[in-house]
Parts: structure tokens; sequence; C-alpha cells
């Protein structure tokens, strides 16, 4: 495979992985749909995961850096499995809101999974690390967005579990926005004299 | 603290992108770490059920 078809296919998986992320932001902030501390852990795995695409971007591929999506994914596999176990007992209505009759955890699972193969699949091909010529560092369009795009998302979600979850650890099952609701009492502290 | 692991992998997406390799790979491991230790503290998570 050459160097840069696998350029093009590690981009297209962080275009993935960010669309995953941008995916459960917009169901926290527009469908108001909180995430658990489980969730918020799956999505810290794929931001991990990503880590090892945007390596693969920048220097080139590496089995290490590969490495880092695989281990990555296997972290985030568990948390989900563990989450999906929570709820498999029969009564359990499950956390937050289906798509197509998956929760969000089932589909990260199978995420995960799918990003395990293809790592693997990818990795078959030895042609990609036995590259002559020097490695481009400038990036392209495609690679330099999905690069900005899992930047800006991983502080996006820095600041937003701040706001869930202040400096300590999250509640089981988020009420609201701690930080503005009980830690700080912001909005009193606005309506105060 | 949960938005410890972000933190850490945001710095390594910076890291990355000064191509500071090595220490992208540091602020990866420290991330993972610190999820894998918050995940250990949420594995029991109850679940809350009527049976």
């Amino acid at each position: 495979m050459p160097g840069d078809l696998s350029r093009l296919l590690n981009a297209l998986g962080l275009i993935a992985v960010d669309t995953v992320l941008a995916l459960a932001l917009i169901d926290q902030l527009w469908f108001r749909d909180l995430p658990c501390p489980l969730c918020i852990l799956q999505r810290g795995a794929f931001f991990a995961a990503g880590c090892g695409l945007a390596l693969n971007l920048v220097f080139g591929p590496r089995p290490s850096q590969y490495g880092v999506t695989i281990l990555s994914a296997a972290a985030g596999t568990a948390i989900s499995l563990r989450q999906m176990l929570i709820h498999i007992a029969p009564g359990s209505p499950g956390y937050g809101n289906a798509i197509f009759g998956l929760h969000l955890y089932t589909w990260a699972f199978i995420a995960f999974a799918l990003m395990i193969v293809g790592c693997a699949v990818l990795l078959l091909d030895d042609r990609q690390f036995a590259r002559s010529d020097p490695w481009s560092t400038r990036l392209s369009v495609l690679p330099l967005t999905a690069f900005a795009l899992l930047f800006v998302l991983a502080v996006g979600n820095v600041i937003s579990t701040v706001l869930i979850c202040g400096a300590g650890l999250c509640p089981e099952v988020p009420a609201g926005y701690l930080i503005f609701n009980d830690n700080l009492r912001l909005t009193d502290l606005a309506q105060s004299p | 603290m949960m938005s410890l692991p972000f933190l850490l992998f945001a710095c390594g997406l910076g890291a990355t992108w000064l191509r500071q390799r090595g220490a992208a790979m540091g602020f990866w491991i420290a991330g993972l770490v610190v999820l894998l230790v918050l995940f250990r503290v949420h594995m029991t998570d109850v679940l809350n059920i009527a049976l």
C-alpha cells in the first residue's frame, strides 16, 4: 500500500472518529442528553484512538502508532461492554437516547471493534512502513481538517466535562450542569446584590 | 478530574502538531492511564432497577 493511500485511509478513519464525537456533543447540547461517567470515558477512549491516527498523519504510518489506536480501542471496548452489561438486566431501560434501536454505548462498542479490525487490516501491508523517500509533514486539506476538528472537539469536551462534573468525579446520573446548579451557584451569585 | 483525559489528549495532539513525537506519546500514555483509573472508579456504578 503506498504511503499516500495509507495517509488517506488514516484521514478517513480520523474523520469517522470526529463524526462520532461531534454527534455525541450534538446529542448532549441539542437533545439535552447528558453523558453518564462511563459515556464520558468512552468519549475519552475515542480521543485516545484518534491520537494514534493523528500521529500516523503527521509522522507517517508506524506499527507503534497503530498500536496506540488498537490499545485505545481495546480500552473503549471494555468500557462500553461494561455499560452494556450494566443495562442488560430485565427492566433496565438503558441510558440515554436510542438510535436505530441501539443505545449510544452499544454503537460505541461496535465502533471500537471496527476500529481494531480496521487497524489490523492496515497493519497487514508492510509496504507502507518501507518508504524510501522522506515522509512529507505538510498536511493536505482532508488530514488537516480531521486533525484540527479532533483538537477542537477535545477542548470542547474539556469544557463540557468541567461544566457537568466540576473538579471531582461525575454523578452516576447527571441531572444538569453541576457547575451552574450545585457547586458554584453562579446564577445565585449573579442575582445577589 | 473527569476532564483530565481530554486535557491530556488535547496536549498530545498539540505536541503532535509541534512535531514532538516523544511528548505526544507521553501525553497519550498518561491520558490512557488516567482513563483506566477513572474506569476502575466508575466500574461499580450501581444498576437502578427494581427486581
